[in-house]
């Protein structure tokens, strides 16, 4: 034929029409498009790579693959029904989103939750965390190329969804919450499971950490890898063990308490080095603790109703049937909406909570309906996902593919 | 508090591979210990009350047909808004219905519809296993809805006493239910036999022997 084919036009034949945009005059350069089906990307992320040999000079992720609307969809739906959309945010570890939510709807509507509830809801929060953090430990030594941690991982997590299953009637949609507490209480049956789990799970993590914590190839992979600094991460607004592994202390769960976490002790894993070692280890030492906080929970369950006395019927706002107690300036301002015009609470308010990923938060503009005006879902995985543009740059392929593992994204949130 | 790093390996351990090696014993040992996977179309999962599964609608066993009085709570609470009730009132006030269909492609199986049921009539069953090729099937009419209910009688043993978590949520206060979900129910479903953490009831048990301890003085 007598073309010469350079790199970066390999591509191009004469019966194709993909363009591949190649920087002028600079033959060496080559874009690639990973994803969206590639499977080190977690789901649907497409990231954009312009590369020069193996080494990455430009890193441009694409999201928007599983965009769902959800936003939009909880204008037009009440507030009780907008916890199944909790659900399918994080879809790995869903009883955290639906705590997120009801979280800052309870702070809206200035409703009460029972000290049960406040304690079920960490129990389940940190049930939740252990899922999240054992599938991301499972994809992301898989990704990195250590297949039996992922065999191992999720036989843990497959006992904690049948916890799941036995407390809700669900594995992964739970929808577990409700405005003003939980819909399900506990069985002396479960809590025997979990007790049971609860004493054989730090065996688990020292498998796990027999396997990779000391293997050459996992450190090969991972010290030195994404390395980013406390200042940068801020920055770049990481949160959870993204930022934590930078060794910057900032967890919702104990600077911002909710539900029971002021009442529960705890510690907060920080790393130095800020790599990709940092952050596993980090979210090793998190797993210990959630342990150890679903041992507290066992232990200091109070006694008691696990739903308020003034929480509003499922069926809102057409019923709102409350008794509420006249003793603060809110409450006051809340009978006097409900008696005068059968709606809720005007204003706006953010609440922040600690999912696995990071810090989720639910903003809310309320006119006084019974529907959320906006609802705007800050999601720890957009945001980490926008780190990537950074982190991504200067490293070979094969370290960003370990560089998504750490930042620990899940598509369905970040595109929501 | 500061995370902890294992160690720097030693020269020896270099040379000799020893976490590899400790590794590749942990895959050795699991190779002898029994299996965990459950060969799924063979052995079933195991199933507990108030499995969000299959629609169905109860069947009365006096007048043979749904417990249903079309008070359109669910309709109205549904978030995927699949179920549609057809009614109507005769001379005397009295409601009928009609039909009663749920688009279970539509629905989200969040059991909302079971919670706010005021009667009953709805329920969640433990079956999950009605996948078709034909979208037809899958959306219940009131016949079909009926019959699931009787499927899932015959197939798991419960009778008429059968109660849905949904219906009377567990740790709920009875006295807030409607009088048709004031079921008798498990002891541990009632908030005077619920789990209570153990140092918690320790404590209850202590306070409670400390003054029979003090009348035995």
């Amino acid at each position: 034929m007598g073309l010469k084919l350079n790199r970066g036009q390999i591509l191009m034949t004469e019966t194709t029409t993909l363009d591949v945009p190649v920087s002028q005059g600079d033959e060496d350069k080559y874009l690639l498009k990973l994803g969206p089906q590639h499977p080190a990307t977690h789901g649907v992320l497409r990231v954009d790579i312009e590369l020069d040999g193996e080494t990455i000079i430009d890193c441009d992720p694409q999201v928007g693959y599983l965009h769902r609307g959800f936003e939009k969809l909880a204008e037009h739906r009440t507030y009780a029904q907008n916890i199944v959309l909790t659900d399918r945010l994080d879809y790995i570890a869903a009883m955290a989103n639906n705590v997120g939510y009801c979280e800052a709807v309870e702070k809206l509507l200035a409703i009460d939750v029972p000290d049960r509830a406040k304690y079920l809801r960490v129990m389940v929060c940190e049930m939740s965390r252990l899922t999240g953090h054992l599938l991301w430990l499972a994809t992301h030594a898989l990704d990195i190329g250590a297949m039996t941690v992922f065999l191992y991982a999720f036989r843990e997590r497959e006992t904690l969804l049948e916890l799941f299953a036995e407390l809700c009637g669900s594995r992964l949609t739970t929808t577990y919450t409700r405005l003003g507490g939980v819909r399900q209480d506990v069985t002396h049956e479960l809590m025997r499971k979990l007790e049971k789990f609860v004493d054989e799970f730090p065996a688990c993590i020292e498998e796990y950490e027999t396997l990779i914590d000391t293997n050459r190839i996992w450190l090969k992979r991972t010290i030195g890898v994404g390395t980013i600094s406390g200042e940068k991460a801020v920055d770049l607004c990481l949160t959870g063990a993204s930022l934590r592994g930078s060794g910057v202390d900032y967890d919702v769960r104990k600077h911002m308490p909710y539900a029971a976490y002021d009442k529960l002790d705890f510690e907060i894993p920080l790393g130095e080095t800020g790599d990709t070692y940092a952050r596993y280890r980090c979210r090793m030492e998190e797993m210990r603790q959630s342990n150890f906080i679903l041992r507290q929970c066992i232990e200091q369950l109070p006694p008691g109703p696990i739903v308020g006395d003034d929480a509003p019927d499922l069926v809102m706002p057409a019923k709102p049937g409350r008794k509420v107690e006249v003793d603060t300036p809110a409450r006051k301002a809340l009978i006097k909406l409900i008696d005068d015009r059968d709606v809720y609470m005007e204003g706006d308010v953010y609440v922040a909570t600690e999912v696995p990923k990071g810090e989720l938060g639910f903003y809310f503009i309320s006119d006084g309906m019974g529907r959320p005006y906006r609802m705007h879902i800050r999601s720890p995985s957009f945001i980490h996902i926008g780190a990537l543009a950074t982190m991504g740059k200067g490293v070979m392929v094969a370290d960003l593919i370990a560089i998504i593992g750490t930042l620990d994204v899940v598509l369905g949130e970040c595109d929501r | 508090m500061k995370v902890q790093y294992k160690p720097k390996r030693n020269l020896l351990e270099t040379i000799f591979q020893v976490e590899i090696l400790q590794g590749m014993a942990l895959t050795l040992r699991k190779l002898f210990s029994p299996p965990i996977t459950r060969q799924y179309p063979l052995e079933k999962p195991p199933m507990y009350p108030g499995f969000r599964g299959q629609h169905a609608l109860v069947r009365d066993a006096v007048t043979n047909d749904s417990k249903c009085i079309g008070c359109m709570r669910c309709a109205t609470v549904c978030p995927s808004r699949c179920i549609h009730i057809q009614y109507h009132d005769d001379e005397n006030g009295k409601r009928y219905v009609d039909e009663y269909s749920i688009e279970a492609l539509r629905c989200v199986f969040c059991a909302y519809c079971v919670e706010v049921c005021p009667v009953g009539a709805i329920t969640m069953t433990e079956v999950f296993e009605y996948s078709d090729y034909d979208r037809d099937a899958i959306y219940f009419n009131k016949g079909a809805l009926l019959e699931n209910w009787d499927k899932f009688i015959e197939g798991t043993g419960y009778d008429e006493s059968y109660v849905n978590p949904f219906w009377r949520p567990r740790g709920v206060n009875a006295s807030t239910l409607p009088a048709a979900q004031r079921k008798s129910v498990p002891a541990d479903w009632t908030i005077e036999g619920q789990f209570v953490g153990t140092k918690v009831r320790q404590e209850q048990e202590t306070e409670d022997m400390a003054p029979m301890e003090e009348s035995n003085v």
